[in-house]
């Protein structure tokens, strides 16, 4: 997977800080990845099939899980409940939609799965053997996080 | 002023529920996918559908056809991730009146509500 292709990513997250959460995330580094040897705390799965196949997982640290919760719902929950969990499913599906439909262009649409969320002290995922994943590790005033992904591109963004 | 607001997301509802009070809509029922929402359509009336489109056991799309089949007129306001151009053509040619694509500002809910409740 070509670093390019990372783009339409990093702008989707961009856009969903500013409209859903009056927030600026900045890009920092993006690294390839052979396994999440050291995920965050909280990481949101999602699926892309159709003519680009591959997964978006969005990880968190909780104190970033909990604020960019809160700050969707301007509440001020300090646990990581099934609101919070259902919130950051709800992030990624936002960034990785944003990002797909550059790389639909007018053809077929891509399709997302229904988002994981995966929450706990000690936890790894694994993927699959072989398989690079691009990571890129943003700031914002919600704390850091990260956006892994890993796809099988069969055509390129449009935009 | 009545409005159902369909998504599997509690806290996309809750999202949502809180730009249709700001639109001056404070009753909505809530539905969590396709299935619940042609159910609550058949018991209910409402005066605007927030719809959205990826969710288990009915998809958004379906509910949309199938509460058009049921001769219910009721605005429908798709409220999705799906941008597609084809995905929007299909929505409207579905019955859907209007699209809101995620994310969004909390404005532009409530242009598009006045605009569906306008015409």
């Amino acid at each position: 997977m070509q670093v390019e292709y990372i783009n339409p990513f990093i702008e989707s997250v961009c856009s969903v800080f500013s409209t859903m959460l009056n927030s600026e995330a900045k890009r920092c580094e993006v690294g390839l990845v052979r396994s999440a040897s050291s995920p965050r705390d909280v990481t949101a799965l999602i699926g892309l099939s159709g003519r680009v196949r591959g997964t978006v997982a969005l990880c968190l640290p909780v104190s970033t899980a909990l604020a960019m919760v809160n700050g969707l719902l301007g509440t001020d929950t300090r646990v990581v409940d099934d609101t919070v969990a259902d919130g950051v499913a709800e992030l990624v599906n936002m960034i990785a939609g944003g990002a797909k439909t550059k790389f639909s262009g007018d053809g077929t649409p891509i399709d997302l799965s229904l988002p994981t969320v995966v929450h706990g002290a000690s936890y790894a995922v694994e993927y699959p053997s072989g398989t690079r994943w691009l990571d890129v590790s943003f700031t914002s005033s919600l704390g850091p996080f990260s956006l892994r992904v890993a796809f099988e591109k069969t055509c390129t963004p449009t935009t | 002023m009545k409005a159902l607001v369909v998504d599997d997301s509690v806290v996309m509802r809750k999202v949502l529920i809180g730009a249709l009070s700001r639109a001056g809509i404070s009753d909505a029922d809530q539905a969590a996918d396709g299935k619940e929402a042609v159910a609550a359509v058949e018991g209910t009336q409402y005066d605007v559908i927030l719809m959205d489109w990826n969710m288990p056991n009915m998809l958004g799309i379906d509910a949309v056809k199938a509460i058009r089949a049921n001769g219910k007129t009721v605005p429908i306001i798709m409220c999705t991730t799906e941008a597609e151009k084809s995905r929007v053509i299909e929505a409207l040619k579905a019955g859907a009146n209007n699209y809101i694509i995620k994310p969004f500002e909390p404005s532009v809910i409530i242009a598009k509500i006045e605009q569906v409740l306008n015409k």
